[in-house]
């Protein structure tokens, strides 16, 4: 764990600002009542938060530690993300360490937060099902996922369900403008509103990008687009333009610079595309966006049964390259 | 067509018995001996390498001779995991306990020389152990005995070679087995499948059923418009000339099955190539199709472990791209080296800081590390665009080091001065060759299953 002095602590204001304890948490209210009553209790079932990124889970989560355990929280708590761990064993093994030691405290279990569970695989859940059986005499687990689908019915019938929604946009642009004037920055109230229409109800986004849009003095509509258009590599748009134009070896070149050179996965790439193509700036028909849009659509989907994302993205952009032409000859 | 058709001749046409086994009398004899010798207790050396070229009949021999003297057979071939643990769960116990039936035990070790340095870890040192404790004959079979690594399993052994095979014996074996399918050939025609094969029986047998089955006929002049040289493996290069010039799909998998670059890598040679030599958009289009649903049967073998797969891959890999060539004439081309695997190794050290500073990053933000670079990174990287002085606190706030903030700013020299000239530039055939055969050493060759049938 990398602890930062308090001093230069959380530079990075999603974090600075990130709620410590429940009462901070400004939505989900419903879930923030539920909490706090195991809080009082100090009795917990496994739980299970789904919802998109960006609305709290993680941070409910934290916060939660934090009430139940105090200050000293982190050595009641073991953080994984499913997604970086490279097997079951790994965190089989993990969860084993951390539950052998003995608790000390008023509260007779440890917390066990797996971030990111639904990208685990049915069999790695099956296991872990087991394992949240195997360990209830001395922890409890806290599952987070986006799609609470992709979550087996095992271990969603043994979780206390919590849905959380996306924030709306109300409260997106107050939490903005309390950061804003926090950190004592400038601000067009449109800009903050441009700010949620881009993220949407994705509050560590928008902090982001409110953080890097202020690297620039005052916050204004141009400045967010600014950096947005920084953030995003430009190569995605060109390389879908590229391909249009039928030159296929100049897209994938640039299809390796992001993948290989930027490390995105072709699944980010695919995405980015997808909202780039509805975006005016880029020259395609109506028609055009919406084949696009359902062909991304496909692709992601083969991402996932397939094993490499590169040979995917090459044909989505064959493909491209063919539409590109038809349309040219039409 | 008879149901029988679709079995493999060379399984249809083994030999079932020592006296169908042609050729090879004085290993015959030696192995002979050596297997009675066993009756009056263990031999000197209790092991035997079979070696000889591919398709001369190594594995068949053994098999003859055990339906010849009623023994089962516990085998292992280069199809399985050889690892230490491996062999101890599933061969030792065979080799050093008696058979319950009383039958005479022989065990095979098919394929040693494919016996991989990290994919079977410490096999050959069990091997080894294997040969001084065995209760029963052990035959092992390899193309190559002389590789160094085998040395202390050949000392431990008593060799014996098994010859490529003469033209008048193949020759009347594949006169027989058209008369047995009722296919019209040439006499010229089998002798010149026989020289293409320079001897392998196994191929030549294969090509007779390719020829056979696909025309009813096999005459000199579809011999020689349509079978390959063949010299075993063939280089990347000419696989892929081979793929996009087959008008057949047996001709197109048996341009896959003779690689001698592993499915994996072979896919990153077309990928790169497909685009060079289909140029109609319609034929790219269709050739990465092919490609995309090679790569889904290739996740999900991976997934699930379920190798059955790997042929839809290379039918995929193989049929599925030659017959997207409809509107592009073949032209001869000089095929690419994949650029992929070159951009690779050349950013690898800028990866690994990238992913450094991606876990670092991770922690402190609770998220996952593919977050960390599709949110970010891309954010400190625009950042510093914007603000320098903010976004170089900020990061050495995270604790990153020199290197990981450079890559993040795109300062890193290996990642923009070295990948870029290269990637675009051309490379010699040589050079390439000779990268590619350092880099497939590295790649591993497990996904190389049997594909000798």
């Amino acid at each position: 764990m990398i602890c930062l002095s308090s001093s230069d602590m959380h530079l990075l204001w999603a974090e600075k600002y990130r709620p410590k304890s429940l009462d901070d948490i400004v939505n989900q209210e419903d879930i923030v009542v539920r909490l706090k009553k195991f809080v009082e209790e100090k009795n917990v079932p496994h739980m299970l938060f789904t919802g998109p990124p960006g609305t709290g889970k993680t941070t409910a989560a934290l916060a939660f530690a934090h009430d139940l355990y105090g200050e000293s929280y982190q050595q009641y708590i073991l953080e994984m993300n499913a997604s970086d761990e490279r097997g079951i064993d790994d965190i089989r093994t993990k969860v084993k360490e951390f539950a052998r030691a003995r608790v000390v405290g008023s509260v007779p279990f440890k917390l066990i937060i797996l971030d990111e569970a639904d990208n685990m695989t049915s069999d790695a859940q099956q296991a872990l099902r087991r394992m949240m059986e195997n360990f209830t005499a001395t922890s409890r687990f806290i599952l987070i996922a986006n799609y609470g689908s992709k979550i087996i019915e095992p271990i969603q019938s043994r979780a206390a369900l919590f849905r959380f929604v996306p924030l709306s946009k109300e409260l997106v642009v107050q939490r903005l403008k309390w950061i804003a004037s926090k950190e004592k920055v400038e601000y067009d109230e449109r800009a903050l509103e441009v700010i949620y229409e881009i993220c949407e109800g994705d509050m560590r986004r928008a902090i982001n990008l409110l953080q890097s849009s202020s690297a620039i003095g005052k916050v204004t509509v141009d400045a967010v687009y600014k950096v947005m258009g920084l953030a995003h590599p430009k190569e995605i748009r060109e390389m879908v333009e590229n391909a249009l134009e039928g030159k296929f070896d100049v897209a994938r070149e640039r299809l390796r610079k992001l993948m290989i050179e930027y490390g995105l996965s072709g699944v980010d790439i695919i995405k980015q595309v997808h909202r780039e193509i509805f975006s005016p700036e880029i020259q395609l028909s109506e028609e055009q966006r919406v084949l696009i849009a359902d062909y991304t659509g496909e692709i992601l989907y083969r991402m996932v049964e397939g094993a490499d994302d590169e040979i995917q993205m090459s044909s989505f952009l064959a493909w491209l390259v063919l539409l590109g032409r038809r349309t040219s000859q039409e | 067509m008879p149901e029988s058709s679709y079995i493999p001749w060379i399984i249809k046409y083994r030999p079932k018995s020592l006296s169908d086994y042609i050729n090879q009398e004085e290993a015959k004899t030696i192995l002979l001996n050596w297997l009675k010798a066993w009756d009056k207790g263990s031999p000197a050396k209790r092991a035997v390498l079979l070696y000889g070229p591919p398709g001369v009949g190594k594995t068949s021999l053994v098999e003859a001779i055990s339906k010849e003297m009623n023994c089962e057979v516990i085998e292992t071939n280069a199809s399985d995991f050889r690892r230490r643990e491996d062999i101890e769960k599933r061969i030792k116990p065979a080799a050093t306990k008696m058979s319950l039936s009383g039958k005479k035990r022989l065990i095979l070790i098919d394929e040693v020389d494919g016996l991989s340095g990290t994919a079977d870890k410490g096999g050959i040192e069990t091997m080894l152990e294997l040969t001084s404790i065995t209760k029963h004959p052990i035959i092992m079979t390899a193309n190559n005995p002389f590789h160094p690594d085998l040395k202390p399993l050949r000392d431990a052994s008593l060799l014996i070679e098994l010859k490529k095979l003469n033209q008048r014996d193949v020759v009347k074996l594949l006169k027989g087995i058209c008369e047995k399918e009722k296919i019209f050939c040439e006499d010229e025609a089998l002798k010149i499948i026989h020289t293409k094969n320079e001897g392998d029986l196994r191929a030549s047998i294969n090509d007779l059923q390719n020829l056979g089955l696909s025309f009813g006929k096999v005459t000199a002049s579809l011999v020689n418009e349509l079978i390959y040289y063949r010299d075993r493996e063939v280089n990347p290069f000419d696989t892929l000339r081979n793929i996009f010039t087959s008008k057949y799909a047996w001709q197109s998998k048996l341009a896959v099955s003779h690689s001698q670059v592993d499915i994996d890598t072979l896919i990153e040679w077309l990928s790169e190539n497909i685009p060079v030599q289909l140029t109609e958009p319609e034929d790219m289009y269709l050739a990465f199709q092919a490609l995309s649903r090679a790569d889904i049967y290739r996740g999900r073998m991976k997934r699930t472990q379920n190798y059955d797969l790997l042929t839809y891959i290379s039918e995929m890999v193989g049929p599925a791209i030659s017959l997207s060539r409809k509107k592009t004439k073949f032209k001869w081309i000089k095929y690419e080296f994949p650029k992929k695997i070159r951009m690779m190794s050349e950013t690898k050290k800028a990866r690994e800081s990238l992913n450094k500073a991606a876990a670092k990053i991770a922690k402190v933000t609770h998220c996952s590390r593919e977050t960390v670079k599709s949110e970010y990174i891309p954010m400190l990287r625009a950042l510093y665009k914007v603000n320098k002085t903010l976004a170089t606190q900020i990061m050495e706030g995270l604790k990153l080091e020199e290197d990981e903030i450079k890559v993040i700013v795109g300062k890193s020299k290996e990642s923009t001065e070295n990948t870029e000239p290269s990637s675009t530039g051309p490379m010699n055939a040589e050079e390439s060759l000779r990268k590619f055969e350092t880099s497939t050493k590295k790649m591993g060759t497990r996904a190389r299953k049997k594909r000798s049938q």
